[in-house]
């Protein structure tokens, strides 16, 4: 296992280096991020130059690639140029705090309602319940998630005044003791929590009820019921392990969507998280800010293929890593 | 001994309820396993063997299947009327089942040594430490070298001979009365199916249980079986010791079963092909009227084609479901 895990993260190593260089040429395809200023009055032409020069502009593209990358990699990520100057490192720092903060409680609770409720369909198929669970999962799956977001805003938001309508906090409760904060953050994001697991739970809920319904046909089910175990044991030990095995692939997949963040969602909400962070450093031409984040987006995907490739071996014994 | 009945099912029938129609897998076997006895029951694929041995398990898939009718007496008791629970401390206890594929039965994930002190602890009242070791005397029992070291092991380690020898310890570890062996020997290579037989006959003298053995294989029937019953389409057609169903078929299947088994010391003239029964098993959904043999049989006459024979006694302890048994050119 330690074998193969240093073998799996040399090799990744090339994979890291391809992906930083197809990120920087596609980004830099964009042109030049600083001709904007050119005609602002109000920054200088020396200005300009000198931020190309920090950014390696006045370089070949290939030594500024490496300039950049080494950069990266040093920790060293720059200012960004729309956001007044902020470093980037703090505006990703701020933005994935609130990302992970919703991200997280909705994956847990998309995880905790969704595998149980596939299972149950699996173990009831064709009853009513499954009939209404199936019913649900599509609809879950196809509603598009800015239009749901707007219909439960319409209704606890603007009906009922239950819920507020947008943004992470209330104003001026940001020195309030940690449990005042807990609960008002909590209030506003009920909604994208719940937008954002009804949208992965339906795909979670088809999949796992797929994984169980394979598993409780196999011989060894079978087996376990001929020996005179209890419906339970053979249920939530015997199948469950098994079904669970594919749902870990579910698992490496939705990490990157953490950090990543869901850049429709947290515009409709107004949560400064990483994907309105994204999407704005695209829209505003924000050269290295856009690089940065979507540098770390890409890597989070290759080490969440590798977290998932490790939990696999972890519980299935048929998979030996050598 | 003889009179010292197990098991009996009375007409028993098992109806699976499917989208296109009823299918009389099991439509009312009688079948009787005294203490110690080894029955043989035969058949083609698809003929309720395994539904009827499921049946005695009460393992029967629902939906779609069902017992619909008969009893299934075990130890003076009717099983069909015990509860879930009572059920489930026969299974694995006193009847046990092996399967026929070694290499899905065992589950992936568990070591087997795991699965098998599990099916001891849920039956006997033994620590964890017991358990183990009484695992591992199954595992030297049924000829697993190293048992201390294989119980560790999972099943994808082993070959499917060794997985079919973990199974049979899972299944002896509670010493049942009845074990169940469903075409266990079927997936098995022809050399590692005689170990696997010779095992099975020779754990049976030391425990002295009954075996219910499913197959399709005759020569291993004629190996094992003290009695014979013969299945067809979900009924009983031939039951008798098995020097009877050897030396003298009733039944035109049985006999045209027997009469297929290619022999190296029958002398054969060149280019004579070896004698086949016409045709194939009939459709579940649209079972023939009369006789369900009488379209392949070919003895059939005018009443085999209107009314479905009973089962009879022709000779004390020797059953034939036929309207035609004994005419000339039956038998051998």
């Amino acid at each position: 296992m330690r074998n193969y895990l240093i073998r799996r993260i040399l090799q990744m190593i090339p994979l890291l280096i391809g992906v930083a260089l197809v990120t920087f040429l596609v980004l830099n395809l964009v042109g030049d991020p600083f001709a904007q200023y050119a005609l602002n009055p109000r920054i200088k032409p020396e200005d300009i130059a000198r931020m190309k020069h920090a950014w390696g502009f006045d370089l070949p593209i290939h030594l500024r690639f490496f300039k950049w990358f080494w950069s990266m990699l040093t920790g060293n990520w720059g200012v960004s140029i729309f956001s007044g100057g902020r470093p980037v490192a703090e505006l990703v720092k701020n933005s994935l705090l609130w990302t992970l903060k919703f991200t997280v409680a909705s994956f847990i609770l998309a995880f905790i309602v969704a595998v149980p409720i596939g299972i149950y369909s699996a173990i009831h198929q064709y009853s009513i319940l499954d009939y209404f669970f199936t019913g649900f999962a599509f609809f879950g799956m196809s509603m598009p998630t800015f239009w749901f977001s707007f219909i439960l805003l319409m209704i606890f938001g603007v009906r009922l005044k239950w819920l507020p309508i947008g943004g992470v906090m209330t104003p001026g409760l940001e020195s309030a003791p940690f449990l005042v904060r807990l609960l008002d953050q909590t209030k506003y994001f009920i909604l994208p929590v719940v937008v954002l697991a009804f949208n992965t739970m339906g795909g979670w809920m088809r999949y796992s009820r797929s994984s169980m319904l394979e598993v409780i046909r196999q011989d060894y089910v079978r087996t376990a019921r001929a020996k005179g175990l209890s419906e339970r044991v053979v249920i939530y030990k015997h199948a469950l392990r098994n079904a669970l095995i594919p749902i870990i692939t579910l698992l490496g997949i939705a990490i990157p969507g953490l950090i990543s963040g869901a850049m429709i969602t947290e515009t409709v909400f107004g949560i400064p998280g990483m994907g309105r962070l994204t999407l704005n450093a695209m829209l505003n031409n924000d050269y290295p800010l856009a690089m940065v984040t979507l540098l770390l987006e890409s890597y989070l995907l290759i080490f969440g293929n590798l977290f998932a490739d490790i939990l696999y071996a972890v519980v299935d014994p048929r998979i030996k890593y050598t | 001994m003889k009179d010292d009945i197990l098991v009996q099912t009375k007409d028993l029938q098992t109806f699976f309820y499917t989208d296109e129609g009823v299918v009389r897998a099991v439509d009312g076997v009688d079948i009787k396993i005294s203490v110690g006895e080894t029955l043989g029951l035969v058949g083609e694929s698809g003929c309720g063997k395994s539904v009827t041995s499921l049946s005695i398990m009460r393992l029967i898939p629902w939906p779609p299947g069902k017992i619909v009718g008969g009893e299934i007496w075990f130890k003076g008791e009717d099983i069909l009327k015990k509860s879930e629970e009572e059920m489930r401390r026969i299974r694995g206890s006193q009847i046990s089942m092996i399967f026929q594929e070694p290499m899905t039965s065992l589950n992936p994930v568990f070591t087997v040594g795991y699965q098998i002190s599990e099916a001891v602890l849920v039956h006997q009242d033994v620590t964890e430490e017991e358990a183990k070791k009484r695992a591992i005397e199954m595992l030297d029992l049924v000829g697993i070298p190293d048992p201390e070291k294989r119980y560790n092991e999972y099943p994808h380690q082993m070959s499917g001979g060794m997985r079919q020898r973990v199974m049979i310890a899972m299944a002896l570890s509670c010493n049942p009365d009845l074990l169940i062996s469903d075409e266990a020997t079927t997936a098995l290579d022809v050399t590692i199916q005689a170990q696997i037989l010779e095992l099975m006959k020779d754990l049976k003298r030391k425990i002295g249980m009954a075996i219910l053995l499913i197959t399709h294989n005759l020569s291993v029937i004629a190996e094992m079986a003290d009695n014979v019953a013969v299945m067809y389409s979900g009924k009983i057609v031939e039951y008798s010791d098995i020097k009877t169903i050897f030396k003298s078929p009733q039944h035109p299947y049985t006999y045209g079963l027997l009469s297929s088994i290619p022999l190296v010391t029958k002398k054969r003239v060149k280019g004579q092909k070896l004698p086949i029964i016409e045709g194939v098993v009939p459709n579940p959904y649209h079972l023939p009227t009369g006789c369900y043999f009488n379209p392949r049989c070919p003895y059939s006459t005018k009443i085999c084609r209107e009314e479905d024979p009973k089962i009879e006694e022709i000779a004390p302890g020797h059953f034939v479901k036929c309207w035609n048994y004994l005419k000339p050119g039956m038998g051998v």
